[in-house]
């Protein structure tokens, strides 16, 4: 129920996006694959697609869109579940939609364009998967894009937040079958988020060393979770000083990947891209220190902790 | 002081990744993960100044803002994720690995020029 960008590009007439703000968040979108461009089935660009946003407040997104929806905070779900039954032509309480900030004519034209576009494309974002609710209201626009497609060709695609997250996803998932919060103690992958995610493995303090890569947890995370950092052995690398590489014991400054050193990004719609770095960098690249991490642990014997907590050889 | 309770929500501006290359030492990243915009009645409400600062405390901990009035709704703040929104986020996932992100519930309480920071 997905698609590439490419295909948005030469298809789409409907572009919706629900919690997002590519204007500045994700500011070529819009010039490079969804509104702007010229498509095979959307010769004239612009003028061909119709652009609907949905947010809680009128972020600098709004001048490009065509309709702007605010919604209550905290409201989606109910949007999506009022919605779902509209496209049904099911029966909706006007005086219940009050509290999403929405008034039922505006659901009901809503609905109406969804129906009619002829490829819709439903672009979700932070706002939707990241509030209360998180991935129920994600679950909510993928049955609401499945059942549209009783009507009309309906895709939906996340806007994925920072450089290749993707990637990360897609690495991890096509070589343990999970996309993350996957746990290797036992010699097999075993998923389960909340129990084996990084901010709760932190909180809870059952790691004793910590090895990142390319992210700013110290920036980004709960502060419970930064103190642990702080507190064990934290290994960063990273071509800048960051809020993480300051508490970690050890900085190891590598070469930008894509600026200074090659290697394979994924695009937010899963499609892998070959990196060319322009420049050249006098530090290594992540993949050569990792790789000589591994060499030099591979070279130490193996142990198991003794109850004493010395290390026993094994 | 009077108080007044508000709806945060952290997210991205184009001028802080922009700053992100530059350093998140400097004094402008500093500035814009501490400025927090806020509707222009509430604002009047509370007798806060353009830049003043105040003081937001969330269930999990508290940090200091500069006030910056904007485009949001009554009742919502908007601000850049940064070191200071960290302290107001709780941890617990509800078992998805992934923290309340946005829409905290905070209290706003307006400091004293001079304990501007």
């Amino acid at each position: 129920m997905s698609c590439t960008l490419g295909e948005v590009k030469n298809r789409a007439d409907l572009i919706i996006y629900w919690g997002g703000n590519p204007a500045e968040c994700h500011p070529r979108h819009f010039t490079k694959y969804s509104l702007m461009p010229k498509g095979k089935f959307v010769p004239n660009g612009r003028k061909d697609r119709t652009m609907v946003l949905v947010d809680i407040r009128e972020t600098p997104s709004v001048k490009a869109a065509d309709l702007f929806l605010q919604v209550r905070p905290g409201k989606d779900f109910e949007v999506v579940t009022a919605l779902r039954a509209l496209i049904k032509n099911q029966r909706v309480d006007k005086d219940r939609l009050v509290e999403t900030g929405l008034t039922f004519e505006q659901l009901q034209d809503f609905a109406g364009i969804l129906k009619k576009a002829r490829f819709g494309v439903l672009f979700f974002g932070m706002g939707l998967s990241m509030t209360r609710g998180k991935h129920m209201n994600s679950a909510s626009v993928l049955t609401l894009v499945a059942e549209l497609n009783a009507f009309t060709k309906f895709v939906a695609m996340p806007m994925r937040g920072h450089g290749n997250v993707t990637g990360s996803d897609m690495v991890i998932r096509w070589t343990t079958g999970y996309p993350f919060g996957v746990n290797l103690c036992r010699g097999y992958p075993r998923f389960n988020p909340g129990e084996f995610s990084t901010v709760d493995l932190l909180l809870r303090g059952d790691n004793d060393a910590a090895l990142i890569l390319g992210a700013d947890p110290g920036a980004t995370m709960p502060q419970p979770a930064i103190d642990h950092l702080a507190r064990i052995p934290t290994i960063v690398l990273d071509p800048k000083v960051t809020h993480t590489s300051q508490l970690a014991r050890v900085h190891i400054t590598t070469a930008a990947t894509g600026i200074s050193a090659p290697g394979t990004a994924y695009r937010m719609d899963e499609v892998p891209l070959p990196l060319r770095p322009p420049l050249k960098s006098p530090y290594p690249t992540d993949e050569e220190i990792v790789r000589r991490i591994r060499q030099a642990v591979q070279g130490k014997p193996p142990w198991l902790p003794n109850s004493n907590g010395k290390r026993r050889l094994v | 002081m009077a108080t007044k309770r508000f709806l945060m929500n952290a997210g991205r501006t184009s001028k802080q990744g922009q700053q992100i290359n530059i350093g998140k030492e400097s004094d402008e990243y500093r500035a814009i993960v501490q400025t927090v915009t806020m509707n222009p009645d509430d604002m009047r409400e509370l007798g806060i100044a353009e830049g003043q600062s105040v003081r937001a405390r969330s269930a999990f901990g508290e940090a200091i803002f500069q006030c910056k009035q904007g485009n949001v709704p009554q009742g919502m703040l908007f601000v850049p994720y940064g070191p200071p929104t960290c302290r107001l986020m709780g941890g617990g996932t509800d078992g998805t690995g992934m923290p309340l992100s946005k829409g905290w519930e905070v209290e706003i309480e307006p400091l004293p020029p001079q304990d501007r920071q």
